[in-house]
């Protein structure tokens, strides 16, 4: 099979989208590397706070026109929106392949996954709607109605640099309020291209704006009076102490969705078949770097069944085909950059320290077509014999590590998946309804998949979790991001 | 050549629309017998693209799984051919399409069997064309 054709030609020095008008930034410029190639695609600047300043006073200076723009409008600059993804959606998905790396069939998956978010949003005219109740005392009536509240900062991570920030940015927009996107450094491509629709679509100057850089942009978000609220994706570490305790320190609303630590329970009496590549799926795809990602495989069940069920899952992952993601027969592509790659194999050499059976080494990728440098790549790795009290068994690796770990039962695996610290997308493969159904009570996770490897919550769900995984109390995509974008007012009346 | 993931078995099957719709409309220019039934299949083939790339755009997505759900479907097994070489008798051409639709007919099951349940509408779309070219050769057979 050939290799698609690439987007990003040259190498492009990525503006800010402030006001409508694409700017150059004053700031530092760095290198967006293709990880796969290792070559640098583009140059993205490191804004300054003057230019984050700037872009929140774009974005509320166009508040309150934007804001008394009828529902019915806002969507239409949606609709539009939807219909420019849909025309260039292999267009979208092939830049974050070669930005990010991930295989092209995830990218499509990805860049679905955003635009059903959008699709969603047109509908708020009716999600938006609030209640009332006539009489609540004699000749009283009360209701409620949701209003926009200002400036939302989006600040978006790099393992979905396409999708994540359109879990948020549809609904807040559609709402009435105005947005500014902070998008990873690593990863600004998939974003500047949204900007370019968003600016076709026909949405007026300032209500979504795009900023580049690092620190000094959510610094410059956080701290500014005029910023409602931060929608964050990203670690736990920056979520927890740095955006929620400062969103909290400054009465901002706030969504920060962190990592993870996923457990795998598979029972004895699964489905073997079509289990294996669900968990395929789940550990290695996005090459692991995602915190809906399988982490642990906790298997229940007698001797036989373990080494039988174990020995599938290690020849099958042994035949995973890596490489780059624009080749379409690529299974898993490379990490996002030398310093995660650099950090994947330190827990791995942590893994082989702390007594953990290498049952499968990925350390050193094998295999890579010609013309591609090894410098991200890896091959899957699986661990034996781990013990929850590991390090490989309790934090987040982000990348193609499978920690193999043994439970008594059902119960047992409930309750190791329960003592790690994270709560985001733990799953169970069963065929027996009751065990599904006990996973399901007793689990502690935001997102509980049965049967099913990757729980990734559809546009009209909340993408929950708990625990280290979520701070905040709405959660991004659907009803809620609704709620959370908007203020409920309640007016009682009496007209006398 | 064993295909991976969704979207190289996506291309293969366009592969195999493309290559033979231009059978068909080879046949088309030189059999008048059959021009209107040939070139009907073509203007067929071009659909099955259309439904098949909008199954999978339409439900490919990061929790399924489409890096892994074409185990098996080795593309050596599903080859056509589509040369007609001169002075081929009419009953020869028909001979020959009726072997092309077994195999795409086949390699479209194949696929279907292989990924249910797992890549969601794609494999009903595969089943759905299976089915119309199965039909081809019924109406092909009588020709013979």
């Amino acid at each position: 099979m050939a290799i698609l054709e690439e987007p990003i030609k040259g190498v492009p020095v990525i503006k800010n989208y402030i006001g409508g008008e694409w700017v150059e930034s004053k700031g530092e410029l760095v290198d967006v590397v293709n990880p796969a190639k290792y070559e640098t695609i583009a140059k993205v600047p490191i804004s300054t706070r003057e230019e984050i300043d700037a872009a929140v006073e774009a974005a509320q200076q166009a508040f309150p026109d934007w804001r008394r723009t009828t529902p019915l409008a806002r969507v239409r600059c949606l609709f539009r929106l939807k219909e420019l993804l849909e025309e260039q959606f292999e267009e979208c998905s092939r830049i974050q392949t070669q930005e990010h790396g991930k295989t092209i069939d995830e990218s499509r998956g990805e860049s679905r996954r955003g635009i059903e978010n959008v699709e969603v949003a047109t509908g708020i005219p009716s999600l938006m709607l609030g209640y009332n109740l006539e009489d609540i005392a004699s000749g009283i009536d009360e209701y409620l109605i949701r209003q926009p509240l200002g400036v939302f900062g989006i600040i978006g991570p790099f393992n979905f640099p396409f999708m994540i920030p359109l879990w948020s940015a549809p609904y807040a927009v559609a709402t009435g309020n105005t947005v500014v996107v902070k998008p990873s450094s690593e990863v600004p491509l998939s974003q500047r291209k949204i900007a370019e629709l968003v600016d076709e679509a026909g949405f007026p100057p300032g209500v979504y704006n795009l900023v580049n850089g690092g620190r000094t942009v959510v610094n410059g978000m956080l701290e500014h009076p005029d910023i409602k609220g931060i929608a964050f994706v990203g670690s736990t570490p920056t979520g927890r102490d740095v955006i929620y305790k400062r969103c909290g320190e400054t009465g901002k609303r706030v969504i920060a969705q962190c990592g993870a630590k996923n457990y795998m329970v598979i029972m004895p009496d699964c489905n073997v078949q079509r289990t294996i590549p669900a968990l395929m799926t789940s550990f290695f795809g996005n090459t692991g770097q995602r915190c809906l990602s399988g982490t642990v495989l906790c298997i229940v069940g007698d001797d036989a069944f373990y080494n039988r069920f174990l020995d599938d899952v290690v020849d099958t992952t042994s035949k995973i085909k890596v490489g780059y993601g624009l080749d379409e027969s690529t299974q898993m592509g490379p990490v996002r950059d030398v310093k995660k790659k650099e950090s994947i194999l330190g827990y791995i050499e942590d893994g082989i320290r702390a007594g953990a059976k290498l049952r499968l080494d990925g350390r050193k990728p094998t295999n890579l077509a010609s013309g591609y440098p090894d410098t991200c790549f890896l091959n899957p790795t699986i661990f034996e014999d781990v013990t929850p009290d590991m390090r490989i068994a309790q934090e987040e690796i982000f990348g193609p590590v499978m920690s193999v770990i043994r439970a008594k039962n059902l119960d047992e695996a409930i309750d190791m998946a329960n003592s790690t610290s994270f709560g985001n997308g733990h799953a169970i493969f069963t065929s027996n309804g009751k065990a599904a159904r006990q996973f399901q009570y007793n689990i502690i996770s935001g997102n509980v998949g049965i049967n099913v490897g990757i729980v990734a919550p559809m546009a009209f769900f909340p993408f929950s979790g708990m625990k280290d995984s979520f701070y905040g109390v709405l959660h991004t995509q659907g009803q809620e991001a609704v709620r959370f974008f908007t203020e409920s007012k309640v007016v009682i009346q009496r007209w006398l | 050549m064993e295909l991976n993931t969704a979207s190289e078995t996506v291309s293969f099957a366009r592969e195999l629309e493309t290559e033979s719709a231009k059978f068909y409309e080879n046949l088309a220019q030189k059999y008048a017998q059959g021009k209107e039934i040939f070139l009907s299949f073509a203007k067929e083939n071009n659909k099955n693209i259309v439904q098949t790339e909008r199954a999978y755009f339409g439900v490919i997505s990061d929790a399924l799984e489409g890096c892994f759900s074409f185990k098996g479907i080795d593309t050596d097994n599903y080859s056509i051919e589509t040369t007609l070489s001169e002075g081929r008798s009419y009953a020869d051409a028909l001979n020959m399409a009726v072997a092309l639709e077994e195999k795409i007919v086949k390699f479209y099951l194949d696929a279907a069997e292989v990924s249910k349940s797992l890549m969601a509408d794609v494999p009903q779309a595969f089943e759905r064309i299976a089915k119309k070219r199965n039909e081809r050769i019924l109406k092909l057979k009588p020709l013979l």
